[in-house]
């Protein structure tokens, strides 16, 4: 009776995983490779026919979001490590952590009308005689997303990042200051190599939330090129079909799998 | 030290918030003088070194170095190089590069900071460790890395904060006078920061015991410890038995009349006399007469004598250590040979052991001898 009771009191959490978790996953991964009830490449074929420039498109805008989170958030952090004018790190960080509680699909909203041609961004640059009316445009494309997602995802990565900011042993940023290292030397060479695991994993988490995100792309730049959630929404729903869909997910899933695979190196040998 | 002075406190107070941790600090101190601040934990040591090493900026007062006024200047302007109590190596750094980081910063070339690297190295024994990180390095050698980090920049002033408190206790034995010798090699002005009498004893020129935010007493090792000036420079340096005497001064006599617990005496004696009254006296485990009371000669000698009951004795190493008590109190007395417990005993103190204080007169002063019944600390000390 002994010996049974654990497996028992896994089974329900395992079965769990297995029906709602790895058997549709196992579904979607045998559905890419299956083309009119065959198992090919075509699905993926077509993908990379129709899809390449998205694919590259999404790639380049994750990558840029989450390279711009990651400044972003160090630069946070390190002011409020750093900073010695307690005023502005009280109001930083109160400030800060807000856009965390904020939906990806308010985000989208509040960006459209903020960047759209005639948007608040620019009446408020033409207002101020530094824009010429004629010559406003739209930042409803590529640059829309990345101001979304950079607004959204840069209080998760700094918190994280902050954190362990705040746990180093102060005394290895007063002896760099004792040498007379600069706040930004300080920053740079003493503060992110301590916490590069940290930062790493805050990214690497933020560009799988990114990738996943569908509001953002619809909200603001639904026509070509787009993103691959886009892409994925349009083949469901459009044509039911099922097969570029999950051939798409999977090119999704290989994309976050080599940004996971990377932090796990970079980790392996910081181990060492 | 007077007119050579080079590193000056002028009535420095500082404190984190509204929390005043050093009040009216004056000290000087000479070049390439070596000096301990000791005091028990939360007394302001380590405020007080970091008001130097500008890590804290006073509320007032000033603090000079040579001529130059640097109460206001940022840490690396002021010559000085510290040594944390956590050593505060980088992690990610090797050990040349936590050496050579203070010369990267001062914009030195390459060889020139290999070349200084290794020197450093050799002088505190680090050949051959360069390339280790820290994490791969000793207590020992992590203490010396962090010591060398701060000797690399050729500092006019060298300030360690603990830097012994996270070592093995036989290795700490050994670098107290390995740091000595390089301080007296390089001539270089230190101020160390210890909780550990023996520590700053055996290494300071001269030992300021800080109490509460102020100067409890200055002086060299000798002075601290042979003529302390307050029951607590007394009790920290180690003369914690305490009983509780009523004396009548005149001139330099204090005479003290018989009681239950002690017999009569006149000392004449070579410091101050407390004014008549209640006073405490305190003595040390060592040096003093342990005789049971049947065998006790009256003998003329210049001091006490206190009567009391064996209870408890122990063998440290080197003499028999004895918890006599005497009237409500129990105090140390260590003697060469061991007498049993539940034998009635008299302890002689030498005047020149005997430290004696008024006692303060908040507390209640019972019976002549009345001793403090707080026997805690000398529990804790006979079983250490």
């Amino acid at each position: 009776m002994q010996r049974l009771l654990g497996p028992l009191l896994v089974t329900p959490a395992l079965l769990v995983i297995l029906v709602l978790f790895a058997l549709p996953l196992a579904a979607s991964v045998i559905g890419a490779f299956e083309v009119d009830g065959a198992a090919g490449l075509g699905n993926f074929t077509k993908a990379y026919r129709l899809y390449t420039q998205d694919i590259v498109f999404t790639a380049l805008i994750v990558g840029l979001s989450a390279l711009l989170v990651g400044l972003l958030s160090v630069a946070i952090g390190g002011y409020l490590t750093l900073g010695e004018n307690p005023r502005a790190v009280a109001l930083l960080r109160w400030l800060y952590r807000w856009p965390m509680f904020i939906p990806f699909i308010v985000v989208g909203q509040v960006l459209r009308t903020f960047l759209a041609k005639s948007g608040l961004f620019n009446t408020t640059l033409i207002s101020l005689g530094l824009l010429d009316p004629m010559s406003a445009t739209s930042y409803l494309d590529w640059r829309g997303i990345v101001a979304a997602f950079v607004w959204k995802q840069t209080p998760f990565v700094a918190l994280m990042v902050s954190g362990a900011m705040a746990s180093l042993d102060r005394s290895t940023i007063e002896a760099a200051r004792n040498l007379g290292a600069s706040r930004l030397r300080i920053l740079v060479e003493i503060v992110v190599p301590q916490v590069t695991t940290t930062l790493l994993v805050g990214l690497v988490l933020s560009f799988v939330t990114m990738m996943s995100v569908l509001s953002v792309p619809l909200m603001i730049n639904a026509q070509t090129p787009t993103m691959i959630t886009a892409d994925i929404a349009f083949r469901l729903n459009t044509y039911r079909d099922y097969g570029v869909a999950n051939a798409l997910g999977l090119i999704s899933l290989a994309i976050t799998g080599s940004v996971a695979w990377f932090y796990l190196r970079v980790n392996m040998r910081q181990a060492q | 030290m007077g007119d050579d002075s080079y590193l000056g406190l002028q009535g420095v107070d500082a404190g984190y918030g509204r929390t005043r941790v050093l009040q009216g600090i004056d000290l000087s101190i000479g070049k390439g003088e070596f000096v301990a601040l000791l005091g028990s934990s939360g007394c302001g040591k380590t405020t007080l070194l970091r008001a130097i090493a500008g890590f804290a900026l006073p509320e007032r007062g000033v603090i000079r170095v040579g001529d130059r006024d640097v109460t206001r200047l940022p840490p690396d302007r002021r010559g000085m190089a510290m040594v944390f109590q956590s050593y505060a190596l980088w992690p990610h750094m090797s050990v040349a590069g936590n050496i050579g980081y203070g010369l990267r910063l001062k914009g030195w070339k390459r060889p020139a900071i290999a070349a200084r690297v290794a020197e450093i190295g050799a002088l505190l024994g680090l050949d051959g460790l360069g390339g280790r990180r820290p994490a791969e390095l000793s207590g020992g050698q992590r203490q010396r890395v962090a010591l060398g980090r701060a000797l690399a920049i050729d500092p006019d002033i060298l300030l360690l904060d603990e830097p012994l408190s996270n070592l093995d206790a036989r290795i700490r034995l050994s670098v107290r006078h390995e740091i000595r010798a390089l301080q007296k090699r390089l001539g270089i002005t230190t101020i160390h920061v210890t909780h550990d009498r023996e520590e700053a004893m055996v290494m300071a020129d001269r030992i300021v015991i800080l109490d509460q935010g102020r100067i409890a007493q200055l002086g060299t090792p000798e002075a601290i410890y042979t003529r302390p000036e307050s029951a607590f420079v007394a009790a920290f340096m180690g003369a914690e038995n305490v009983v509780r005497l009523d004396v009548v001064s005149s001139g330099g006599r204090v005479d003290i009349a018989a009681g239950p617990l002690n017999r009569a005496a006149s000392l004449r004696l070579d410091r101050p006399a407390p004014p008549s009254g209640p006073v405490e006296a305190r003595f040390r485990s060592e040096q003093l007469q342990l005789r049971s009371l049947d065998d006790a000669t009256t003998a003329d000698v210049q001091g006490i004598e206190l009567l009391g009951t064996i209870e408890v004795v122990v063998y440290p190493g080197g003499e028999w250590r004895h918890s006599v008590r005497i009237g409500g109190a129990s105090v140390l007395v260590d003697a060469p040979e061991a007498i049993a417990p539940g034998t009635s005993v008299l302890v002689r103190v030498p005047v020149s052991g005997l430290f004696l204080f008024s006692a303060p007169t908040a507390s209640p002063v019972g019976g002549s001898p009345a001793s403090t019944d707080d026997t805690a600390p000398v529990r804790e000390k006979l079983s250490a």
